[in-house]
């Protein structure tokens, strides 16, 4: 498959939408990263503050505790020295005295980190982080030097916490409204930068349709304008090259037809004498009469196609009834059904003439030579109008029901090149005359579940060309 | 008016015993020698020139009953050469074309041309054509020898077209087209149907020939040829005439 763009399965979402994608994704990041932030910084901020109380308070609550101490103070004296002692919301104190502990209402000694316990062993003060009954605690020891006793102070972080998760809620509504509002920004982004390629894209499909001499405008923007005129002399060279093939088409038409035109003549002139020929020469004009007549049909079919291709084939629109043009179809092959809805008497459209005349043609040559001859031609019509040529032949096959259409395709019953004068080209004429009247052609199984083959022209109703100047 | 004597039923190429005469212009010598062979065969008297300079010298000294132009011809073109022909006289006149494109074919009858043939024809189909162009105006099942539609007078048997008294003319397609309408009795006829009473033609005949003609007709017999009030479009249908 040469020529035709290989597209990412990965890319299908298409430019804008990928445009939009990007923003969304950067929007997320940027947003988590500052809610991350945000979040973490607050935390340590907060937990700073926390401990940098409770430390201070602890440390003036263990110099009041062992101002009032005395030497003889024991256990049971402390609970009223400590209730004169500052409170901190949601912090509890624990207090050792020789060899006796006076626990907090929710905590002893065994809730107390192992590590402080053994600092404070050592005479030395000390603060760590660590969770006690599973929640995130702030405890804090202070050895009281002058007798055998240890403060410690326990601190809940659970307004920390709160605060914390009144936070992460709050960022990532954010970060949620950050990374839609990015979408959007991205989506707007792209059509404004899509516009030109848009543009583009329709001046594009204006050439592919035939307008030949569609060019672009100048762009704002110094890039899109040099794209412009990319596309421009692009289309410039393709305009020039279509009009030389078809120069060349209607030169090499000139050139093949009057030399054929001399050979009929001289032909006919000859067949009108063929009384005075001998056997022999008779049998060879015929051959020659009658290889005249294909050569003659090649070389018109072929004529045909090259105009497709260099994109000079236009319409000779007239008001052609569909109802008449079918009886004077049919009028000549008495083997021939026509079936029309009761209803209709007539159905005006504007085709070519010519041009449907010669796929009626082609397709009953078609059923002739691979079907055992046309038996019914089928009128239907509602938004569009149908005609279908059904043989009881052996049908197509469905692998080939495509392949037909394509030039010199003879399918796997063909291949023989008789003396049936078939050029292998009626069929991909009949798929670009209906092109060019805006309709389509398939084959298909007979509905009636018959053997053969059936032929389906559609057409429509109303034939609006985007070239005014066929219309007349 | 139409020219009574050329009128003859030429069917056989001959009459009283003077072969009907063919101008042909085609330059290249081949074409020009087999297709004066092939008309010869079919009884014709056939006059060859090599021209358009050439035919319009061979027309002005002796005028042929047809003349079948090659469009692509150099020096002076086929339309051209029809153009003249036709200020010379109401003489049919096929046109040949060798090219694909329509453009060629309307300029043609525009040009005055008769009637088309595309590059290569049989020569049995050309003689059909001339034929056809040579038949005299329908009047065997006998329509009335006047009629008259508003201003408009017809007289079929006598090629005579007047409007306000004036002689109006025509060429012997636009008459026998006129003829046509005016015996139809103000019914609508198809371009098929015109093509085949006035051209011979079956239904695949080329309705430009009935519409290009009717053009023409409308710039002779109508007061104002964009809004005609005698020969009308019908929509989907076709041409009829109007009283």
């Amino acid at each position: 498959m040469t020529g035709r763009a290989v597209a990412d399965d990965a890319n299908r979402l298409g430019l804008g939408g990928r445009i939009a994608m990007l923003f969304a994704v950067g929007g997320l990041l940027v947003s988590s990263l500052l809610a991350t932030s945000t979040l973490v910084l607050t935390r340590r901020q907060l937990v700073e503050s926390r401990e940098g109380a409770a430390a201070a308070m602890a440390v003036g609550n263990a110099t009041r505790l062992s101002n009032q101490l005395t030497p003889d103070s024991t256990i049971e004296d402390l609970p009223t020295i400590v209730d004169s002692l500052t409170r901190l919301e949601g912090g509890q104190r624990i207090i050792r005295l020789g060899d006796d502990w006076l626990p907090a209402p929710e905590l002893d000694r065994d809730d107390l980190p192992l590590d402080l316990l053994k600092r404070l062993e050592q005479r030395a003060a000390g603060q760590v982080l660590a969770p006690v009954r599973g929640e995130p605690h702030f405890v804090v020891g202070i050895p009281l030097t002058a007798f055998d006793a240890d403060y410690y102070a326990v601190v809940d972080l659970v307004e920390v916490s709160d605060t914390l998760d009144d936070l992460r809620i709050i960022l990532l509504g954010a970060g949620a409204a950050t990374t839609v509002l990015a979408a959007l920004l991205g989506l707007w982004a792209s059509t404004r930068m899509l516009r030109p390629l848009r543009r583009i894209r329709g001046a594009a499909e204006a050439i592919a349709g035939g307008r030949l001499d569609t060019r672009l405008g100048p762009q704002a923007d110094p890039d899109l304008d040099r794209l412009s005129d990319s596309f421009n002399e692009m289309a410039r060279a393709l305009e020039n090259r279509i009009h030389r093939d078809a120069r060349f088409a209607s030169d090499v038409s000139h050139e093949l037809r009057s030399p054929l035109t001399t050979l009929m003549a001289g032909v006919g002139v000859l067949d009108a004498r063929r009384d005075e020929l001998s056997e022999r020469s008779r049998t060879a004009l015929d051959l020659l009469v009658q290889d005249l007549k294909r050569f003659n049909h090649l070389v018109n079919e072929l004529l045909e196609i090259s105009g497709y291709d260099a994109g000079v084939a236009a319409l000779d629109l007239t008001e052609v009834d569909v109802v008449r043009f079918l009886q004077a179809t049919v009028a000549a092959d008495p083997a021939l059904v026509l079936t029309i809805p009761p209803t209709t008497r007539s159905l005006v459209i504007d085709a070519d003439k010519r041009r449907l005349a010669r796929v009626m043609a082609n397709l009953l040559d078609n059923a002739r030579r691979y079907g055992g001859g046309a038996t019914a031609v089928i009128l239907e019509h509602d938004e569009t109008i149908r005609i279908a040529v059904e043989d009881e032949g052996p049908g197509v096959p469905e692998t080939e029901r495509h392949e037909i259409f394509d030039r010199f395709a003879r399918g796997s019953t063909g291949g023989r090149r008789g003396d049936d004068g078939g050029t292998g080209l009626g069929l991909s004429l009949v798929a670009e005359d209906l092109r060019l009247h805006r309709g389509r052609v398939w084959a298909e199984d007979r509905s009636d579940g018959r053997d053969g083959a059936r032929f389906v022209l559609e057409l429509p109703l109303n034939l609006t060309l985007g070239n005014p100047e066929v219309e007349w | 008016m139409i020219n009574e004597n050329k009128t003859e039923d030429p069917s056989m190429g001959q009459h009283r015993g003077v072969s009907t005469r063919i101008l042909t212009v085609e330059d290249d010598e081949r074409i020009r020698t087999a297709v004066r062979l092939a008309l010869e065969e079919e009884g014709w008297d056939v006059e060859e020139t090599a021209s358009g300079e050439e035919a319009l010298e061979a027309f002005t000294r002796q005028p042929a009953d047809v003349v079948l132009i090659d469009i692509m011809l150099p020096g002076i073109d086929g339309f051209e050469v029809c153009r003249n022909i036709r200020r010379l006289g109401d003489v049919p006149i096929v046109m040949v074309t060798a090219r694909s494109d329509s453009h060629d074919v309307v300029a043609g009858l525009e040009a005055g041309a008769d009637d088309y043939l595309r590059k290569p024809f049989d020569p049995k189909e050309l003689s059909a054509r001339i034929r056809a162009l040579l038949r005299r105006a329908r009047t065997d099942d006998g329509p009335p020898t006047r009629i008259q539609l508003g201003q408009l007078e017809v007289r079929p048997e006598e090629g005579v077209v007047r409007h306000a008294g004036d002689d109006v003319h025509l060429t012997r397609t636009e008459f026998r087209l006129l003829v046509e309408l005016a015996t139809a009795d103000g019914r609508v006829l198809s371009r098929e149907d015109l093509l085949e009473k006035v051209w011979g033609y079956d239904y695949f005949g080329d309705g430009r020939l009935v519409d290009v003609h009717v053009r023409r007709l409308r710039t002779k017999i109508e007061p104002d040829p964009a809004n005609p009030r005698y020969v009308i479009t019908v929509r989907g249908m076709g041409y009829k005439l109007q009283a």
